[in-house]
């Protein structure tokens, strides 16, 4: 318990995280594309078509992985956030302001492969559907993250508004979810039901189980490069940077 | 400190805010003018069908007065920041929260009230009913008062950066997502004849919680922008 | 191979799925990439006018 203790203190410290971040990044991506691979290959190959939608269900091993991501990324986003605004350590600030991009990333994917799928499911590419609407807002809150951030002119006092505005934010996803399914079922009439999880046949259910894991290491594995290279950024002009630096070929 | 020295402070804060945009009334007249503008465009790009308009009065009274709000946000802090009396505010013995609260009064009363005033008048023009015209002025000044006390908290945030316009319409619409679905509800409700009171009581019990927390997150936010 | 390309008719909604999945998460690496890049070579460029100004007798 205390070597546990003791290495988690020295997460904290910058020049130890990068060394760690860049220890164990390529292990994450290589789980990453290995269960990719394998969920691909179980999704598109060897699950047999769906009797309702045909070939088109398919997509769900991409939407649901990305729409399952955009939410988890954003939790761990709002806690960093809130030891950020709390205890102000460098690397809550770092952890939460790069994992904003991915998560906005995963937001859009699941907005546009959702419309994909809503095309040939209800007919139309956009449907103002609880779920699509609050993907969509959720999408707005990352960018007012992202572009708070990079309002301010100095990246750590960015870092701690935009980690505020994070938290504000996970006091409201919930509150827009609610009152947008509230919504809805006000204006009857544009109500979609998704296939319920629990009709899912084991089948489709494993790829999709092995697709979101690997999006959970993609996660890893791109929070990891992305916190490497805002550390070294942030930290210009420490020992440990200018030794990083001169021993990095600097077109690489 | 006596008792009594902080309700001054709040009066002193709030009459000092009053009388600045007393000084320069026109300015306050601009908002109200945007959302007349903004609703007489409305007939001209959807035809003056009588039943249509009547049916979207409700929201679109609603969404230009959110916007004509947003317009003039970015202003909140501007003046203080330039002058130099944030700092003061922030240094000042009395408590931030209890500073920021009487600005948040004052920036309704100064931009938001002429506003719903002004807003049965623009709806009546767009046809909306008798029946529902109290409940549009109800949700108005529930709603109103939430994106003031919203709105001024993520203002706050971002005192210390340039071009702050957009972004500050890009950060509160999240927020005002269910504040427009709540009121814009009621409106919706009483204009069909159906019960109307609990979209407002949720809109209500959101105001109370929000007196309380948005000027001390306003306090934390300023101090964050400000990095004191 | 064609019947699988054709996924049953659906081929236009399911391969642009797939493609936008991997093109973002694609546009994440590559952006991560290009930063560190971009940041290396301005701490590097930094270091070497600091080593200059440390030494600028050298060779009067």
């Amino acid at each position: 318990m205390n070597a546990f203790k003791l290495w988690y203190h020295k997460l904290g410290s910058p020049p130890y995280f990068y060394l760690f971040a860049g220890y164990i990044r390529p292990w994450l991506w290589g789980i990453a594309l290995l269960l990719a691979a394998v969920g691909l290959y179980g999704g598109l190959v060897l699950a047999p078509p769906d009797y309702q939608q045909g070939d088109a269900f398919r997509i769900i091993f991409v939407h649901v992985p990305a729409a399952w991501m955009s939410l988890f990324i954003y939790g761990v986003m709002a806690v960093s956030a809130f030891i950020a605004v709390i205890w102000r350590p460098k690397m809550a600030e770092v952890l939460a302001m790069e994992s904003a991009p991915i998560g906005a990333a995963f937001t859009l994917i699941a907005l546009i492969t959702g419309s994909l799928w809503g095309k040939p499911t209800w007919g139309t590419y956009w449907t103002w559907d609880a779920r699509l609407t609050s993907e969509l807002v959720l999408l707005f809150i990352y960018l007012g993250v992202i572009g708070l951030y990079h309002a301010f002119e100095d990246p750590r006092q960015g870092a701690r508004a935009a980690s505020f505005l994070a938290m504000v934010g996970a006091v409201n996803l919930p509150i827009v979810h609610y009152s947008v399914v509230w919504w809805n079922t006000l204006h009857q009439g544009t109500t979609v039901r998704y296939f319920g999880p629990s009709s899912i046949a084991p089948s489709m259910l494993w790829p999709l189980l092995v697709m979101t894991i690997a999006a959970k290491f993609y996660y890893g594995a791109s929070l990891m490069g992305r916190s490497r290279v805002a550390l070294l950024s942030l930290e210009r002009g420490k020992d440990w940077v200018r030794a990083e630096v001169a021993g990095a070929p600097a077109g690489g | 400190m006596s008792a009594s020295a902080l309700p001054r402070a709040f009066l002193a804060m709030l009459r000092r805010d009053v009388v600045l945009a007393w000084r320069r009334r026109g300015d306050a007249l601009l908002p109200v003018l945007y959302a007349v503008i903004v609703t007489t465009l409305f007939p001209f790009a959807l035809g003056p069908e009588h039943a249509l308009l009547a049916r979207i009065s409700g929201g679109v009274v609603l969404v230009t007065v959110l916007l004509a709000m947003l317009l003039s946000l970015d202003a909140v802090f501007r003046g203080d920041l330039e002058d130099g009396a944030l700092e003061h505010m922030l240094l000042a013995p009395q408590p931030l929260a209890l500073l920021m609260a009487a600005r948040m009064l004052a920036y309704w009363l100064v931009t938001a009230l002429p506003l719903v005033l002004v807003a049965p008048l623009l709806a009546y023009m767009l046809g909306l009913d008798a029946v529902a015209q109290p409940v549009l002025l109800l949700a108005l000044l529930l709603a109103s008062a939430l994106l003031d006390l919203l709105g001024i908290v993520l203002t706050a945030l971002t005192v210390g950066t340039r071009r702050s316009g957009m972004l500050l319409s890009l950060m509160l619409l999240p927020l005002a997502v269910p504040v427009v679905i709540f009121a814009a509800g009621a409106v919706g409700a009483a204009q069909q004849g159906l019960p109307w009171i609990a979209p407002l009581a949720w809109l209500a019990a959101a105001l109370a919680l929000a007196l309380v927390l948005a000027p001390l997150a306003c306090a934390t936010a300023l101090r964050i922008a400000l990095d004191s | 191979m064609g019947r699988f390309l054709a996924m049953g008719g659906y081929a236009a909604y399911v391969w642009p799925a797939y493609a936008v999945f991997f093109l973002v998460l694609g546009a994440d690496v590559l952006a991560t990439a290009l930063r560190r890049r971009r940041v290396l070579r301005e701490l590097a460029g930094r270091m070497a006018r600091q080593a200059a100004r440390r030494q600028p007798d050298v060779s009067p």
